[in-house]
């Protein structure tokens, strides 16, 4: 196979879709041009976080001048949910979250939008909240859903309704208690870490517009089109071929783009608008208030460890802080589970994982899919265990780490795999030396952690995964596929593979908007592993494309099509030497019939899974981070010198955009464990802006970055690859947090690291040692 | 209160009636129909609105549309020219400067307003050039690499 005179795979290739970007053809939230006839639609949120509510002068508003539709939740009644419908889309009698929607409205100008909104006067009578997860466990905590049980899908999850708890995801293996009582070492700590926003410079937006027949047409900028699709159509109780999303590019998503939001009310308010086109674009303040957050974590951790350095038992309770919804963060908890023993084979283990409730912003996954929160806790414990029985970090790593061949779960066995090298390689990266704790200067002090990560890559039965290719003589090779290019290179990766599979020049290859309408209404797309999804639904397709052309050309020729090939964009036959350009057929056909055009789709479809939780894995990948930072001793200020990341892709298929990838997983990273954190009042979002929620600028970049690729080829993946983009973030706040303990000898549980928790860590250490 | 403005936008002369509370990015997008230029936060804060405004980068958000009456605008549709691209956008194609590539046109208008200053800028000038410009996908090392093998590639 590879040894194609083109051969492009594990080549440098440049990103496809970035001249549109880089010369501002619209395509963005915003962007789309509708002309006059354009209605812009507002949204009035709750200001509360739990409260009954009655709106006044809505018949008012609904009179203004350059008003056309306006819903409320007493007009509206309807729930969004994929799996549990626990949201409505319009509070109708309570609300259960600051940032809930109250009513939209669609007028000629975003200005009567506005005005139509302020006539609205919301009159609250508060109800007790419960903001946190010890209130909301309390014994006497207000229930956030106490009808939990009457919701669509509430028999798929395994809740207590008497306690605010959603949904639990547990396993066990061996006897954690017997393997505790007998470890020579035993440590219990706790974690936590802070919500965020996932922050897309994109905000929320979109337009949709009512057609003639009644189906309704959405243009958005989500990662998650079919999803969407399905959603909202149960939701407004339509036909789903009655709905239908093009996704447009998308300015970052991060993860808050894949759950529905606010594209349900633009579409209600879009049927009400007589069929003229009606936009919608979030304010950045309404970005923060009212679309996600990421769920705050609280893991307990304990890990049994013997005399010999190997670790026997874990013991670990992840609880998460879901807002009122537990909908979007569903099926990332078995993902948590299964990664919650950290990168280990640990014969004894007892994971449980919690979603609880509260009167805050429903919560969803961010990129590193809540993982990177579990490896915060999970190998900062490695390391205070090593510290405890006086070992190597890195040492006690190596000796324990998974392996190939390991029986994880009675369903799975681990897959060779990088880790090792990535840990290895970061660290000798940074010049990590096991003897060297920190150097000081003066009043400020350097010191290096390392850390490592694995992140399940799981496919549910029966999740698809679609690709359509034509090639025809006006667009010569278009490509459809169900997934999204949010900025991860999806759309290079499609075009490489069959620039490569058919042998064709890659400036013949468009890979159009994804459609909801080019395929089923029931298909679901993979989205945490389209390059594996989608690569092997594209080989199917471009297999059977090779054999159309192939079988059409041989029976112009007659010729056997043993004979023939494409090589550079031709078909050649190896016997006679003929050659014709695929381009000329396509445009001209061959003389006597029109020009024929080719078609094929192919399709993945995860297969029937039988067993437990391990049923699900597909595959892990794994990662490797290693820090150097430098700490004010006297003020706690914290910057971080040096981050290297590696990944195992099993095969750079695009090395430089790997790179990339990894390149921005190090300054998402340091974004999230030094900066990021998002804060309420009383349930009331108080970061509302950039000034508030900083994130990373080029003013907080490490002076150095090392972008490691790690090669062990994945045997089912397309070209031996592995999915990456998600799973990059994975391992790195806990190598920040590992060497400012080595810098420090104060030990930072909590995310943000900022340096008021490192001062008062310092100064509390200081006070105990005057003691 | 309504304004009659001047603007040399990508040096094309418009004449334009404007609101006294419409801000340049409003007028830019919505009137004269070129969305490179994005909405990031209102605030100044992001850089996504970025343009030039007589030779200097403003975030076109806090500029008062009356404001720019009688000046220079380029934004980053003035960049390239029909035939061919703007070195600084090659060099983000070939070096990864563009992920989601909702921060780029902002990023293009500040790199240029650098190398106007600079031809041969340092790492350490580009980082504080690109200071106000969010980007979230975390691309910075990127976008300045892409950056210096521009401003080695001029003529």
């Amino acid at each position: 196979m590879v040894t194609r005179k083109t051969h492009i795979i594990g080549k440098p290739f440049p990103l496809v879709e970035a001249q549109k970007k880089l010369t501002g053809v619209s395509c963005y939230a915003g962007d789309e041009p509708f002309g006059p006839e354009l209605l812009h639609a507002r949204i009035l949120f709750s200001e509360r976080g739990h409260a009954r509510f009655r709106l006044l002068h809505v018949d008012a508003a609904r009179k203004q001048e350059g008003v056309v539709a306006l819903i409320t939740g007493q007009e509206l009644r309807a729930r969004l949910g994929a799996v549990i419908e626990d949201r409505e889309m319009l509070a109708a009698e309570e609300v259960l979250y600051a940032g809930q929607p109250l009513a939209v409205v669609a007028a000629e100008s975003p200005e009567a939008a506005m005005a139509a909104l302020s006539t609205i006067e919301v009159v609250y009578e508060d109800l007790p909240g419960v903001y946190d997860l010890e209130d909301a466990l309390a014994a006497d905590a207000p229930l956030v859903h106490p009808n939990m049980a009457s919701y669509r899908g509430f028999e798929q999850l395994n809740p207590q309704p008497e306690r605010n708890l959603a949904h639990r995801i547990a396993f066990q293996r061996g006897d954690v208690d017997k393997a505790l009582s007998e470890a020579a070492f035993v440590l219990e700590r706790t974690y936590s870490a802070a919500p965020l926003q996932h922050a897309p410079l994109e905000t929320h937006g979109g337009v949709a517009q009512l057609g003639e027949q009644g189906e309704l047409t959405l243009w958005l900028h989500v990662q998650a089109p079919f999803l969407q699709r399905q959603v909202i159509a149960r939701a407004l109780k339509m036909p789903p071929h009655n709905l239908r999303i093009v996704t447009q590019c998308v300015g970052g998503s991060f993860g808050s783009k894949v759950a529905v939001s606010v594209e349900g009310l633009l579409a209600a308010i879009a049927r009400e608008a007589g069929g003229r086109p009606v936009r919608l674009h979030l304010t950045r303040e309404e970005e923060f208030r009212a679309v996600f957050m990421t769920p705050a974590m609280r893991a307990r951790v304990t890990m049994g460890m013997d005399e010999n350095g190997r670790i026997t038992a874990i013991r670990a309770v992840y609880d998460w802080n879901v807002g009122a919804s537990v909908d979007p963060f569903i099926v990332e908890m078995q993902r948590i589970a299964l990664a919650g023993t950290g990168p280990y084979a640990i014969p004894n283990a007892d994971i449980q994982v919690n979603a609880v409730y509260t009167h805050l912003l429903p919560a969803a996954p961010m990129r590193g899919l809540s993982i990177a929160q579990v490896h915060w806790a999970v190998e900062q414990h490695v390391d205070e265990l090593a510290e405890m029985a006086a070992r190597s970090p890195l040492g006690l790593r190596q000796q324990n780490l998974v392996k190939g061949g390991d029986q994880l779960f009675p369903e799975f066995v681990m897959h060779a795999n990088g880790l090792e090298s990535c840990i290895l390689e970061t660290s000798r990266a940074i010049g990590w030396d096991p003897a060297q704790q920190r150097i000081q200067t003066g009043t400020t002090a350097r010191g290096k952690g390392v850390a490592m990560g694995w992140s399940p890559i799981i496919v549910f039965p029966h999740c698809k995964s679609r690709a359509t290719i034509q090639c025809d003589g006006e667009n010569l090779c278009t490509v459809i596929v169900d997934g999204v290019d949010v900025g991860q290179g999806y759309y290079a990766f499609i075009t490489q593979l069959i620039a490569f599979e058919l042998n064709f020049p890659m400036e013949w290859i468009t890979v159009l908007p994804t459609d909801t309408d080019k395929y089923e209404p029931d298909w679901q797309a993979i989205h945490h592993n389209l390059l594996w999804s989608t690569g092997r639904a594209l080989l199917q397709a471009t297999a059977e494309l090779k054999r159309q052309i192939l079988s059409y050309v041989s029976e112009i020729w007659e010729e056997p099509v043993t004979n023939l090939d494409i090589v550079d964009g031709e078909v050649i036959s190896y016997a006679t030497r003929r050659r014709l350009s695929v381009l000329k057929l396509l445009q001209e056909g061959t003389g006597e019939d029109s020009p024929p055009v080719f078609r094929a789709t192919g399709v993945y479809e995860a297969p029937d899974r039988e067993g437990g939780l391990g049923s699900l894995l597909q595959s892990f990948a794994t990662t490797g981070y290693a820090a150097e930072v430098v700490v004010n001793l006297e003020t706690g200020d914290l910057s971080v010198l040096q981050l290297a990341g590696a990944a195992d892709v099993g095969h750079a298929i695009n090395p430089e955009g790997v790179k990339a990838q990894l390149k921005g997983g190090i300054i998402q990273s340091i974004s999230q464990t030094l900066l990021e954190e998002m804060r309420f009042e009383n349930g009331v979002p108080v970061t509302i802006d950039f000034m508030s929620y900083p994130i990373a600028t080029t003013a907080d970049m490490p002076q150095q970055i090392h972008p490691i690729v790690v090669e062990i080829p994945q045997s089912t993946g397309p070209y031996g690859a592995r999915d990456l983009s998600d799973h990059v973030l994975v391992g790195a706040s806990a190598a920040i947090g590992n060497a400012v303990y080595r810098a420090t000898g104060v030990r930072i549980r909590e995310l943000p690291i900022t340096a008021q928790r490192i001062y008062d860590a310092l100064q509390s250490q200081a006070a105990k040692v005057e003691r | 209160m309504k304004h009659e403005i001047k603007v040399n936008i990508n040096g094309q002369l418009r004449e334009l009636t404007v609101l006294s509370h419409q801000t340049l990015l409003e007028v830019i997008r919505e009137d004269l129909g070129l969305t490179g230029a994005k909405y990031g936060c209102s605030t100044g804060e992001c850089g996504a609105c970025s343009v030039l405004m007589n030779g200097e980068v403003v975030n076109s958000c806090m500029v008062l549309a009356p404001e720019a009456d009688g000046a220079t605008i380029i934004t980053v549709e003035g960049l390239s020219d029909d035939e061919e691209l703007h070195p600084l956008q090659k060099s983000f194609i070939d070096h990864h400067g563009v992920q989601c590539g909702y921060c780029a046109p902002g990023m293009l208008i500040s790199a240029k307003a650098l190398l106007n200053r600079t031809s041969r800028p340092h790492e350490e000038e580009i980082r504080e050039a690109l200071v106000g410009n969010l980007c979230r996908c975390g691309a910075y090392a990127d976008i300045i690499k892409s950056i210096q093998v521009a401003s080695r590639a001029r003529r």
